[in-house]
């Protein structure tokens, strides 16, 4: 049988291991290769009972009532449960009003979904900077940004934590344009006791298995504040011929799931914060900032590198960054860079064919930019000095993983010798230099 | 179709723990490819989340999109109000036997058994197999036999990435390969077993006609 049981248990950390050599260097691995595996969406006899109960229902019935029993949890006004993030995203777009050749204000740094569903609205993303401490969009930049044309504001909750929302809803307000959020990251995130997705004029959310909130493999939901936004998105795909409904499937281990995802929003939480006190006594690692009165939902986990504080500020700091990513995944921790360029320095942005023949950004040639990442350098200055956890984090792992995490990043950061010999051995280059990546 | 093996079909991809799409140890996806390139006699088969997806991807896979024109009769209201949000213009004029730039079948559990014979009529460059019928959700294929059509309809339904290889880049070695509009129309694996659960139990059915097996 096919099983993602996991076979074996991982030993208990030993204070020993964080002394000796370094795993790059021919030393033992802090987490044995044999031992990474982690199961992530966790599934249990009660996802496979709901399961079995669905097939016994009528497929809308299952889809609306899993609609309905998020959006109560969300605290929305309307939801409309789609087979994508990216449809959610389209669809929310929609419903708040964005018409062809509109302009939308997204940030350079975010998963290309959100670019690419302006673009499926037919209208054109126009790209700002982001904040350097909540890597969110910067709400300077974005008003900076408006224009006569621009219908929305479409900030991301980046890795799961709210954006600026009060400064941007000001902004929105200010202009007469709708605040659309980006929640695909922020399932469960929080500013007060207000839960993301029901901030703005509309939202859209990837539910796709691998996010923090999992569907059974592919979906999404759109928000709406007022029935009419509900209305017009949901006129849109009928009038358009548009197949963008949920499976029955998806929506039935999702409701099984989401039962239980304060739980495991809890044991995330609380994970964050015994590696995040871990990090800050590193001196070479910080943990992701969190603003008073914002819950971070940690879909990601963005740790930040400060080579100053061990003695190494004269390396570039995207070096330096590269030689620790090689030491950490020698310990088998697998982080990741998650993003390396700006998203409009990615090829769809840079060729702008569109729907084909440059649609639609054709219908609004002055919203239309040739950049070069240095037209984002807070976007830069955050890929080059960052390294992120994705699901390694995101699942409900062990005690004894979590600590071996910790352990980890203790032993590379004793080392600044061993970063210094990477990077002078090392043929290392800028990571917006390097082909862009999607993830 | 039995509720029982629905039940088996479910239970098993579940105990497997593999349940998205972009999983490089998921079965579920390239099995549905596999039997559906066989059943149909075609080379490559792009799966995707619904019908509008794989018109979608049918007409991206030949380079057309906004501001082209097809030759096409016979479309449904829906698949033609779909094709003008795409910006395509659809022609009824012409030959009456023109090749349509893409051929389509809407299979249910009736007539699931007349896959093979349905595709063996159609003769157009990609063949739209409308799987939504079957009770599992929205679900279709686009079947060819063009290397290039798929690798553009691919890339067209995932960000620009072909196969888990090249997920994470988008640096292509073939200009005509730059993607254009991206969406995700990813099909699910619990949602692919289900079908292909049904597909394969259809041959099982005896068959009115000569449907390749």
């Amino acid at each position: 049988m096919i099983t993602d049981f996991p076979k074996n248990p991982l030993p208990l950390p030993d204070p020993a291991e964080v002394g000796a050599e370094l795993a790059a260097f021919g030393g033992g691995q802090i987490i044995p290769k044999d031992l990474r595996r982690t199961v992530f969406p966790v599934i249990t006899k009660e996802d496979v009972f709901t399961l079995m109960l669905a097939q016994r229902q009528a497929p809308e019935k299952v889809v609306a009532d899993f609609a309905e029993a998020y959006r109560a949890y969300v605290g929305a006004g309307w939801a409309l449960p789609t087979a994508s993030g990216t449809s959610s995203l389209h669809l929310a777009l929609v419903g708040a009003g964005v018409q062809p050749g509109d302009e939308v204000i997204v940030p350079a740094f975010t998963f290309i979904a959100t670019a690419q569903a302006v673009v499926a609205a037919h209208a054109v993303p126009v790209f700002v900077d982001i904040d350097p401490r909540t890597y969110c969009m910067d709400p300077e930049a974005a008003a900076a940004a408006i224009t006569g044309r621009t219908r929305a504001i479409m900030p991301v909750h980046v890795h799961g934590l709210p954006a600026d929302v009060p400064a941007l809803r000001a902004l929105a307000d200010k202009h007469g344009i709708a605040l659309v959020e980006d929640a695909s990251h922020a399932h469960s995130a929080r500013i007060g006791e207000q839960v993301a997705g029901s901030f703005g004029d509309a939202a859209g959310q990837s539910l796709m298995a691998d996010k923090n909130f999992p569907l059974g493999g592919e979906g999404g939901i759109a928000f709406f504040r007022e029935e009419s936004a509900y209305r017009r998105a949901a006129d849109y795909v009928r009038r358009h011929g548009i197949d963008y409904e949920m499976s029955w499937i998806a929506a039935a281990f999702g409701s099984g799931q989401l039962a239980r995802l304060p739980y495991y929003d809890a044991v995330r939480a609380r994970n964050a914060r015994v590696l995040g006190q871990a990090l800050d006594e590193t001196g070479l690692f910080s943990a992701p900032y969190v603003p008073e009165g914002h819950v971070h939902a940690y879909n990601m986990y963005r740790i930040g590198l400060h080579p100053e504080r061990a003695g190494l500020e004269d390396l570039p700091v995207w070096a330096v960054k590269e030689a620790v990513h090689e030491l950490l995944v020698a310990e088998g921790v697998p982080a990741r860079e998650w993003q390396n360029t700006p998203i409009p320095c990615h090829l769809p942005f840079r060729h702008r064919d569109g729907f084909g023949g440059g649609y639609p950004f054709s219908l609004n040639p002055g919203a239309v930019r040739d950049h070069r990442p240095q037209d984002f350098p807070v976007t830069v200055g955050m890929l080059e000095s960052t390294l992120v956890l994705c699901r390694e984090l995101r699942a409900p792992v062990e005690y004894e993983r979590l600590l071996r995490y910790a352990d980890a990043f203790r032993k590379v950061a004793r080392r600044p010798d061993a970063i210094r010999k990477l990077v002078a051995d090392g043929d290392y280059r800028r990571p917006y230099e390097k082909a862009a990546r999607l993830g | 179709m039995e509720l029982f093996d629905t039940a088996t079909v479910l239970t098993r991809v579940l105990t497997t723990g593999v349940v998205m799409s972009i999983e490089k140890n998921d079965r579920e996806l390239p099995g549905l490819e596999r039997l559906l390139t066989k059943r149909t006699g075609r080379a490559r088969a792009v799966l995707v989340n619904s019908r509008s997806a794989a018109v979608h991807s049918a007409l991206a896979g030949q380079g057309i999109g906004h501001g082209d024109e097809i030759r096409q009769r016979g479309l449904g209201e829906k698949d033609r109000a779909f094709l003008a949000w795409l910006g395509v213009t659809v022609r009824e004029d012409g030959p009456e036997d023109a090749t349509p730039a893409f051929d389509h079948i809407a299979l249910d559990a009736g007539d699931v058994h007349r896959l093979g014979e349905l595709a063996a009529e159609a003769t157009a460059p990609a063949l739209v197999v409308d799987l939504t019928g079957l009770g599992f959700g929205p679900a279709a294929a686009v079947l060819t036999d063009d290397p290039a059509l798929q690798a553009r309809a691919e890339r067209l339904k995932i960000f620009g990435a072909y196969d888990l290889r090249t997920m994470w880049t988008q640096q292509e070695d073939a200009a005509d390969l730059v993607p254009g509009v991206q969406f995700n129309y990813r099909l699910s694996p619990l949602v692919a077993a289900c079908v292909r659960m049904a597909l394969g139990q259809a041959t099982r059915t005896p068959a009115s006609s000569g449907a390749a097996s």
